[in-house]
């Protein structure tokens, strides 16, 4: 008999892949994606390589693997399935036998261990997909917003357009993406981020790239279908060897080198606390440094281009866990969330009603591309100096004229990276109404409330009333301040937000939360609004974080709220 | 045949760097506004700033108002393959920004890092022993600084908490006006050790919100800078501080010191820091008040005296 459950895990650990019946042969103007599946045993056979090349001599090879068994056994040991039982097996087999093993067994060992691991974190990518999917996905997300539409939406008509908007220098990234490779590294804040990210790829004319993608999100067997046929690989977050985390940078090293376009999200998991990150380790997008290192030391003279950007949400699909999950204490730890909104088909359907109220649902702003030295390049794909002096990137991985690979100098230059792509975030990042509102409600919030802690504070539930008569105009005032600093280049601001009168950013952003979100965060009661989620509040308002100084106004009482708020924010940049 | 070591900055302690250089038996290239003299061939003097791109690394030895501008005007010769360490102690505005992020903003050069800890010119140019610390991310710029510099009279020492030992530099600059202030005014030993350890651990507290580690300045930076200058090697500061108490106006005990004093600026920086981040910084305030002319010896002992004593 076949068992649903089964075949739901078969699918998603093996996902399926559509019948050929002749080879693909991409034509000259296809995207480099487009080559993926004629090169991929190529690739991986050389992260084979390269991590056997890392480990030569026997020590190292029995360090790796032994580290590789530990963790695995450990992960595996809890589990009762059947498929767990025989990898358990396998690795406890290989801890009895490795100190015994002659080099060659145990290089053969590697390479078996490093295969297999390669093969399951590699993707796949085939080109009826992708077409497919960018022609329905958009008609099937508006469908989802309003039934009613989906005929029209099919024939072509699709609301996601409206909703979804880009800015930034999209004409430089279309040019650029044709002189080097494009890393894309924006905020994350929710798992609807690399389909947004794709879809205005798509949109905007430029070429898809590759995704580590979090096995969790390869639950779903719909899911995982497109995203293993669109060249996302496969990132188990659950596997802690060390063998795994070199697997894993290796083939995104490669991968950027052959000069596929990758997207990586630096801050490592959604933001929890709904600021943009301000701290990033980069992880697997640090990469790109090698990546460039290894190209040149080559003689392969290809550019490579980090492109910040951030996904700006008026809703966040995961809010109300993921702000939990920020303040639990416990929760700080609990890295890969598999049950939460994005899994429940009701709340998709609840959020994408609420979008379609909006004017703009989501904005996603590119910044301006750097090297992986953190000068910004002109339209040409040259380095910059501060001074605007065109420089040759190949100097920074040189020495003494020669070019070559240091891995603690690469870590350095990734950490320089990782701070210049936060400072792009925050002048990157577009206010929408809903975060302004929160921002000043959580304020007033703060002025009740002096001097008390945020977990103290976030236990006012219904408490606070606040006069409409005096929201609007603090509305407008702060507003107006951020307005001043988006003149100034600090901030962008969401079109409707910057043209809208107060009563209007208000009333639309309190329809927006009202019925999207499970309990009311803010409702109305007589002629005030009397405020009923202050974590919700506090999830939104936190994206104006980095301004909340300069958006107070004169008086003393929300000055000091907001220098409240400056102190309490420390915390909150994951 | 190795690269010359670049030197911005023809004051004392540029001229002792580039002794020190000398002496390591290296050649060194030393950009000075006014014309100076060795007694040795080792070390070229140039008035072109541009000429110390024949350097692979180079320091940077200005006092830390002029680091902004000599900084631009040598980041216009130089490109990615140099290396800059920097030995000044300030930090800019009131977001109290390091000066290896300021190099990394103004000049194309990535590879950067600061030198510091109980170094003083005299003892440097004399061959003294004595030992310092450098602190950056890149080992290249660690390896080039101790051949550049390092040997039987010098030891140098490593950190990647760049930010930990810049700000723990420019604090220590910054307390070593307080003590002189301190001495000045007849307080003991006793005194002192108290004013010292408190306004470091006032140093941790501010410095933790930029990320800086407390253990940096328990090290050479912090703490063994903090001792040099108590032990009385002549530091500027504390002539700064001494003046002060003698009723000098800020710019007149700066002239009494005999050179640019960056700790009155700094506590000033400071107090708006703490201010914006709630951070209690009564040592700041103190010196900031002190250098205005708007508090007395008494009150501010007094008010120091009168706060509550919690957990150190």
């Amino acid at each position: 008999m076949v068992r649903p459950l089964a075949v739901m895990m078969r699918l998603s650990n093996h996902p399926l892949r559509l019948p050929r019946l002749r080879t693909y042969v991409p034509g000259p103007s296809d995207p480099k994606i487009f080559w993926f599946n004629s090169e991929r045993a190529d690739i991986v056979q050389a992260v084979v390589r390269r991590i056997l090349e890392r480990h030569e001599a026997d020590e190292s090879i029995e360090l790796i693997v032994n580290d590789a068994a530990y963790h695995e056994v450990r992960r595996l040991e809890p589990r009762s399935d059947e498929g767990a039982h025989r990898r358990l097996e396998y690795w406890r087999g290989i801890i009895r036998r490795i100190g015994r093993m002659s080099s060659e067994s145990k290089q053969e060992t590697l390479r078996e261990i490093t295969e297999r691991m390669v093969q399951d974190v590699a993707g796949n990518f085939d080109p009826r997909v992708y077409r497919f999917s960018a022609r329905v996905v958009p008609s099937l997300l508006t469908g989802v917003m309003k039934p009613s539409r989906l005929v029209g939406s099919l024939l072509g008509s699709s609301k996601l357009n409206d909703l979804v908007e880009s800015e930034g220098p999209l004409d430089k990234l279309r040019k650029l993406q044709n002189k080097g490779t494009l890393v894309y590294v924006p905020t994350h804040s929710s798992n609807l981020d690399s389909l947004a990210i794709a879809w205005v790829l798509y949109r905007e004319g430029l070429a898809p790239a590759v995704y580590g993608a979090g096995k969790n999100l390869f639950t779903n067997p719909i899911i995982s279908f497109f995203m293993h046929n669109l060249g996302a690989y496969r990132v188990d977050r659950r596997i802690k060897a060390q063998l795994y985390k070199d697997v894993l940078k290796t083939y995104s090293s490669i991968l950027i080198e052959r000069g596929y376009h990758s997207l990586f999200f630096p801050g490592g998991t959604r933001s929890r606390s709904g600021a943009v990150e301000r701290h990033l380790k980069l992880g697997l997008a640090g990469t790109g440094v090698e990546a460039f290192a290894r190209n040149h030391a080559r003689g392969t003279n290809r550019p490579i281009y980090f492109v910040p950007a951030t996904i700006n949400y008026a809703l966040v699909l995961e809010a109300e866990t993921l702000i939990e999950d920020y303040l639990k204490e416990s929760g700080r730890a609990r890295y890969i969330i598999d049950d939460d909104e994005f899994s429940r088909l009701d709340r998709w359907i609840a959020f994408f009603n609420r979008l379609q109220n909006l004017d703009t649902a989501c904005v996603i702003r590119f910044g301006e591309p750097m090297d992986p030295f953190c000068n910004l390049v002109n339209d040409e794909g040259e380095s910059l100096t501060p001074d605007g002096r065109a420089i040759d990137p190949v100097t920074y991985v040189s020495r003494r004229g020669s070019v070559v690979v240091d891995h603690a100098r690469d870590a350095a230059y990734t950490r320089d990276l990782g701070r210049a792509i936060a400072e792009q975030y925050v002048h990157s990042t577009v206010i929408m109404p809903t975060q302004l509102l929160a921002h000043v409600i959580f304020r007033r919030l703060v002025r009740a409330t002096p001097g008390l802690d945020l977990f103290s504070r976030l236990r006012y539930r219904g408490e606070i009333a606040i006069p409409v008569d005096e929201l609007l105009p603090e509305l407008g005032r702060t507003r107006d301040a951020l307005v001043a600093l988006e003149a100034a280049g600090r901030v962008h601001v969401n079109a409707g937000l910057r043209r809208a009168k107060p009563d209007r950013f208000f009333e639309r952003a309190l329809a927006a939360w009202a019925t999207y979100h499970r309990r009311p965060m803010a409702r109305r009661m007589g002629g005030a609004l009397i405020l009923e989620d202050p974590n919700l509040v506090f999830f939104y308002q936190n994206r104006l974080r980095d301004f909340v100084l300069e958006l107070a106004g004169d008086h003393p009482a929300e000055q000091r709220a907001a220098r409240e708020i400056v102190a309490m924010g420390e915390g909150g940049s994951r | 045949m190795s690269l010359p070591v670049g030197i911005a900055g023809g004051g004392g302690f540029g001229r002792a760097l580039a002794l020190a250089v000398a002496r390591a038996g290296r050649s060194a290239i030393l950009w000075s506004r006014q014309p100076r003299e060795f007694q040795t061939q080792q070390i070229r003097t140039t008035a072109a700033l541009a000429d110390l791109a024949a350097a692979e690394l180079v320091f940077l030895a200005v006092p830390s108002p002029h680091v902004p501008a000599v900084a631009r005007q040598l980041g216009a010769s130089l490109d990615g393959s140099h290396l800059i360490c920097h030995v000044s102690r300030g930090l800019v505005g009131e977001d109290l920004q390091t000066l290896t992020e300021l190099l990394r903003r103004v000049t194309p050069v990535r590879r950067v890092g600061v030198l510091a800890g109980p170094l003083v010119a005299r003892g440097l140019a004399e061959g003294q022993p004595g030992g310092g610390i450098v602190g950056t991310l890149f080992p290249e710029v660690f390896e080039s600084v101790r051949e550049a510099i390092a040997g039987p009279s010098l030891r140098i020492y490593q950190t990647e908490d760049v930010v930990g030992v810049e700000m723990a530099s420019a604090f220590v600059g910054m307390v070593a006006v307080a003590v002189g202030y301190a001495q000045a005014a007849g307080f003991g030993p006793a005194t002192l050790a108290v004013l010292g350890t408190r306004a470091m651990a006032e140093a941790v507290r501010v410095s933790a919100f930029q990320g800086a580690e407390e253990r940096t300045f328990a090290g050479l930076a912090g703490t063994g800078d903090l001792i040099a200058a108590v032990a009385g090697d002549g530091r500027p500061e504390l002539a700064l501080g001494r003046a002060l108490y003698e009723g000098k106006t800020t710019s007149e005990a700066a002239a009494t010191a005999g050179a640019y004093v960056e700790g009155i600026a700094i506590a000033s920086h400071v107090v708006a820091f703490a201010k914006r981040h709630s951070i209690e910084a009564p040592i700041a305030v103190a010196m900031r008040e002190l250098a205005l002319g708007k508090a007395s010896p008494r009150t501010i002992v007094a008010d120091l005296m009168a706060r509550p004593a919690r957990g150190e």
